[in-house]
């Protein structure tokens, strides 16, 4: 056994991000501003390790379990970015919101950086696990958002760990740059199984089809500013795991013993894992395109829309990735891969710009686990009503309508997303969330000028013309059906008469997010040489 | 000189968005106009000092042949480029655009659109008080219940709410009544800004030569001719024919970014001069390129079957609406028919050259019987929109020199001559609120002027000698029966369908025109000096075009294709 050597300067961002989460915890009233600043600061650290020379940490032979290369750093630097938003937009809160905001960040950054089975799937938890806490308001319907998502996370956690665990026996490391050397010649079906598993648990991060269900209904009940980072960051750890291991893990070339394998010869004599995991991913992402639309067709409230369509995007993230299935595909797997990730990094900007802006035109949807008893909730004070546990809000109470019992009802419903239809006008009493909310939803729908969106498409419509035309085909039709969706939504925001007089909050925010969207589209090289995995 | 070809996109760009900016203002209409005259004068100027249109043999390998080039990095890993470039082919088209940008944010300036100009005598009677032009209208359509059929999208018509509402947001929270009045009632701001950025997008289409930077720019046309159909079309049809408009769009426009990026991988660059000096794609996708890209087109251009989207959109719009997207977005689908589809894969359009054409052939004639039965006009100009694209897309399969030449030249005539119809029905139907051909007649004693109008525009619109119209549909049916054989069968078929466009716009001049004055049509006042000033250029043109064909037939020779 010997002993890993450890480059402390890579893992500076994630030190960083680790000590903010800390003092987050014990800075009392000024836990807000220490998270932000730390992670920040990790952002920057991240930047800074990125732009130098590549460096990894435990390394084992020639793998690593840690590497800080332009992928790894411009993901954690982004990660931290959204969180700093997230806190941006979260109003006050308690000091343990910071803290788990923070150590839910740090373990995306770790994640960034894991290129072992392990470390990935612990940074997935340590990404995942603050949000059980985080999701839940109080309250009966934030108990079933917060318990929803537990079981579902831990069952898609189980999966994913009986996925490693195959594919530990099947190839003998957990080290992504050993895979593709040792499941060469292992046991096809313990492979293929492996590899199902492992993507199908990681799958449930980016809620994707047939893990997807939990999204719509947590996005939804969860307080805007989590239901954001859900959205956001949450997603991108998701995209970033399936990445790596497709990338890293299963594609010969790109791994360190790449060149031991022969470049293959068709499709029938392709290797089980890149065959299966090629189909198992053909598979998620047509389902989730199908699903994420076609649900998101029916939807009346904004962020449930905004949930489902995530759910399509998440097929459109995992569509290049299914190339390596095809010969031409393997020959393009570090563009597949590199389209992936940038229609990852790309969606997750603008999926934070739209609940960004949602959450700056909602009242209420900040301040919802800070520490008020004795408070009168606002909407209480608008009710003229005590606050009556929801509990008993159900019983029957004689002499209350079904109206007045909604209302008594209200703070459990207060800084939820709302219906589309109170959108209406939204262009006249706050125009800079609202056009903040038209560029992420036009760029959602892949059109110009919100040109990040369109970027986008090009970059994942490009990899799958040249290797998969079919999938190019479905991608472009999910996008289509995506317009009937999207294009209503965007003739809400900007016709009709106002309902509310409500302007927007958190204008720095919306403008940093929104300034991100917009160099994202005027320069698109920022984005895509930072998500580039081609070495 | 290259930089004139970043003004011609940017000059209307920036316009849009100072119109935007400045909606409130009364100038506002008046920076549209000055906006598209720039535009049109850098458009104007750009073949000076062009370099010779030949390919040359430069240090090995073939440069292609345009006139003037821009080139910029823009996102080198997609393979996007803000490479633009002109040449013989896309300038026409390219000036065109301008032209109808200018004219339409003129009209927006300067046309009122007017309501009838005296009270009827049967209003009178009915009602004594009669008198605002506004009341006069409401109580026309309400005197008369058993002429009007209830409207439906078929019929495209008669809309009786659609009057009061030109160029006016429906749902806009600011309106107040005294903007309802059509005697003065004028579009708003925000209409000539979106025509601005449809005419900024249209013309990139046509200049870039780069394709990922086409597809953008193709997709770019969508959003702002998506909101002028939505916003500022006729209130009964708008929603849905704007939803219609913006699906077949995007489904066609994204099979078309398919097929290129196909060619993009295929050839490992996305510039488009140098794809079509190349020769094209290689043989094994030439047809699958071809085949995503002229579905993509078909679309756009549009082709039978895949038109039913235009006489919904083109029957809603606004006025200047309907002239733009029979002007300039069509231009779009044949444009890149021609210029994309067929310079990339030039063996998959030999292959895939008969499918097309009897497309096309079908398109003619089930264009043409359509035509003859329906009872709206401006639904009819639209109509005759898929007959005249269905020669152009007929010509192009020909393949021969002569079939591009007669597909470039029928798609400049029928953007000169169907704007000017649609200009002219958008003037008829706001002066008597109606366009169902039922309604109408008498227009040649009520309006001389108008109705001398219609009868030249009809006119060229069916190909008569010495009009614009009459050389690309003629050269057509020649084109198709050079090539013998079955296509014999398309040229008659074409030929037939020219017959069937004669007899319906004869109908629709009939119905219009000629008999006894129609009460709809009495009373109103006859074609404007703002309006004749909008026409004029159409006109001019039309007669240019259709006298000396010769010009504009050289500039297409040299062009890259």
């Amino acid at each position: 056994m010997q002993v890993q050597t450890i480059d402390h300067a890579a893992l500076l961002p994630l030190y960083l991000a680790a000590a903010s989460a800390v003092l987050a915890l014990f800075a009392g009233r000024f836990a807000k501003a220490a998270m932000m600043i730390g992670l920040t600061a990790a952002a920057i650290a991240a930047v800074w390790v990125g732009v130098g020379p590549d460096r990894a940490a435990f390394n084992v032979g020639e793998w690593h379990s840690y590497v800080a290369d332009d992928p790894a750093m411009g993901a954690a630097a982004l990660f931290a970015a959204v969180t700093v938003l997230v806190a941006g937009i979260s109003g006050r809160q308690a000091g343990e919101y910071w803290f788990l905001l923070a150590a839910s960040a740090s373990g995306g950054i770790a994640l960034a950086g894991s290129r072992d089975l392990i470390s990935l799937i612990v940074a997935l938890e340590t990404l995942t696990v603050p949000l059980y806490v985080l999701v839940t308001k109080p309250g009966r319907d934030g108990a079933e958002a917060g318990v929803t998502f537990l079981i579902s996370s831990i069952t898609a956690s189980a999966t994913a760990l009986m996925g490693a665990a195959l594919l530990y026996s099947a190839a003998g490391t957990v080290h992504l740059g050993g895979l593709p050397a040792g499941l060469a010649d292992a046991d096809a079906g313990l492979t293929a199984a492996g590899v199902a598993l492992l993507l199908g648990g990681l799958a449930f991060k980016l809620a994707a089809a047939p893990l997807h269900a939990w999204a719509p209904l947590v996005l939804e009940r969860a307080p805007l500013p989590i239901a954001t980072y859900l959205a956001s960051a949450s997603k991108l750890g998701g995209a970033l795991a399936i990445v790596w291991l497709v990338h890293f893990g299963l594609t010969p070339g790109a791994g360190a013993f790449g060149d031991l394998l022969p470049p293959p010869e068709g499709f029938p004599s392709a290797p089980v894992a890149q065959r299966s995991a090629g189909i198992v991913l053909a598979a998620l992402s047509v389902a989730s395109i199908a699903v994420g639309n076609l649900a998101a067709l029916a939807q009346r409230r904004t962020v449930p829309l905004l949930a489902w369509s995530g759910v399509a995007h998440a097929g459109y993230v995992l569509a290049p990735l299914a190339v390596i299935t095809t010969a031409d595909g393997r020959e393009e797997a570090g563009a597949a891969a590199s389209a992936a990730l940038a229609y990852a990094v790309l969606f997750v900007l603008l999926e934070a710009g739209a609940f960004t802006a949602l959450t700056a035109v909602r009242p209420g949807s900040g301040d919802f686990l800070a520490s008020e008893e004795g408070r009168t909730p606002e909407a209480d004070l608008k009710a003229g009503g005590p606050p009556v546990p929801d509990l008993k809000a159900d019983a029957p109470v004689s002499g209350l309508t079904a109206g007045h019992r909604r209302t008594l009802a209200a703070p459990d419903r207060l800084g939820d997303g709302g219906r589309i239809s109170e959108l209406t006008g939204l262009w006249r009493t706050a125009p800079l969330p609202a056009s903040l909310l038209l560029f992420s939803v036009i760029g959602l729908a892949g059109l110009p000028p919100a040109l990040a969106g369109t970027f986008a498409k090009v970059a994942i419509l490009e990899v799958l013309a040249s290797s998969a035309v079919w999938l190019a085909v479905i991608v472009a039709a999910g996008a289509v059906v995506g317009l009937a969706y999207y294009l209503p939504l965007a003739r809400t925001l900007l016709l009709g008469r106002p309902a509310t007089l409500a302007g927007g909050r958190f204008a720095i925010a919306v403008a940093a997010i929104g300034l991100a969207l917009l160099a994202a589209s005027l320069a698109p090289q920022l984005v895509l040489e930072f998500t580039s995995v081609l070495q | 000189m290259s930089a004139l070809l970043v003004v011609a996109v940017g000059v209307p760009l920036i316009g849009a968005v100072l119109v935007w900016a400045w909606q409130h203002k009364a100038f506002a209409h008046w920076i549209g106009v000055a906006a598209a005259a720039l535009g049109l004068a850098a458009a104007a100027v750009l073949p000076l000092g062009r370099a010779d249109g030949t390919r040359m043999l430069d240090s090995g390998r073939f440069t292609s042949g345009w006139w003037h080039e821009f080139d910029a990095a823009w996102a080198p890993s997609l393979h996007l480029d803000f490479s633009l470039a002109v040449d013989g082919v896309s300038w026409p088209l390219i000036l065109l655009t301008a032209l109808l940008g200018l004219l339409c944010c003129v009209h927006n300036a300067a046309v009122i659109e007017r309501g009838k100009t005296a009270p009827q005598p049967r209003e009178a009677t009915a009602t004594a008080t009669a008198t605002a032009t506004a009341t006069a209208t409401a109580e026309h359509h309400t005197s008369a219940p058993l002429q009007v059929p209830a409207a439906t999208v078929e019929t495209g018509g008669p809309f009786p709410a659609a009057d009061q509402a030109r160029g006016v947001p429906a749902a806009s929270g600011r309106l107040h009544p005294g903007r309802f009045d059509p005697g003065t009632a004028r579009p708003s701001p925000t209409l000539t800004s979106l025509l601005l950025a449809v005419q900024a997008a249209s013309t990139l289409v046509f200049l870039s030569d780069n394709l990922i930077l086409f597809f953008i720019a193709f997709e770019a046309v969508l959003l702002p001719m998506w909101a002028i159909i939505h916003r500022y079309g006729d209130p009964a049809a708008r929603r849905h024919a704007a939803a219609k408009f913006a699906l077949f769009t995007v489904a066609g426009s994204l099979l078309m970014a398919t097929g290129l990026f196909v060619a993009v991988a295929d050839a490992g660059t996305a510039d488009l001069g140098a794809i079509i000096t190349a020769g094209g794609v290689s043989d094994d996708v030439s047809l699958l390129v071809f085949t995503l890209l002229a579905t993509g087109f078909a679309v756009k251009a549009p082709l039978w079957p895949l038109h039913s989207w235009l006489p919904d959109a083109h029957t809603a719009a606004p006025t200047v609406g309907s002239v733009l997207l029979a002007g300039v977005l069509l231009k779009l689908g044949t444009y890149g028919l021609i210029r994309v589809a067929g310079g990339l894969a030039p063996d998959g359009a030999a292959d895939a050259a008969p499918v097309l054409a009897v497309l096309a052939a079908l398109g003619i004639i089930v264009a043409g019987l359509v035509c003859l039965g329906l009872p709206e006009i401006k639904r009819l100009i639209a109509y005759s929109s898929v007959g005249h694209m269905g020669f152009v897309v007929l010509a192009f399969a020909a393949g021969t020199e002569a079939g591009v030449r007669a597909a470039l030249f029928g798609n400049l005539a029928h953007g000169l001559v169907t704007p000017l119809l649609f200009f002219l029905a958008g003037a008829l139907k706001s002066r008597t609120h109606t366009g169902r051909l039922a309604e109408l007649g008498g227009l040649r004693l009520a309006a001389p002027m108008l109705a001398g109008l219609f009868g030249f525009a009809a006119l060229a619109s069916l190909g008569l000698p010495g009009l614009a119209g009459f050389w690309g549909e003629a050269f057509t049916v020649y084109a198709a029966a050079e090539r013998g054989g079955a296509w014999l069968a398309l040229a008659a078929v074409a030929a037939f369908g020219a017959f069937l466009a004669a007899a319906y716009l004869l109908r629709m001049l009939k119905r219009v025109s000629h008999g006894p004055v129609a009460p709809a049509i009495a009373g109103i006042g006859d074609a404007s000096a703002a309006e004749i000033a909008v026409w004029s250029p159409l006109v001019a043109g039309t007669l240019l075009l259709g006298l000396m064909p010769g010009p504009l037939l050289a500039l297409f020779a040299e062009g890259l294709l």
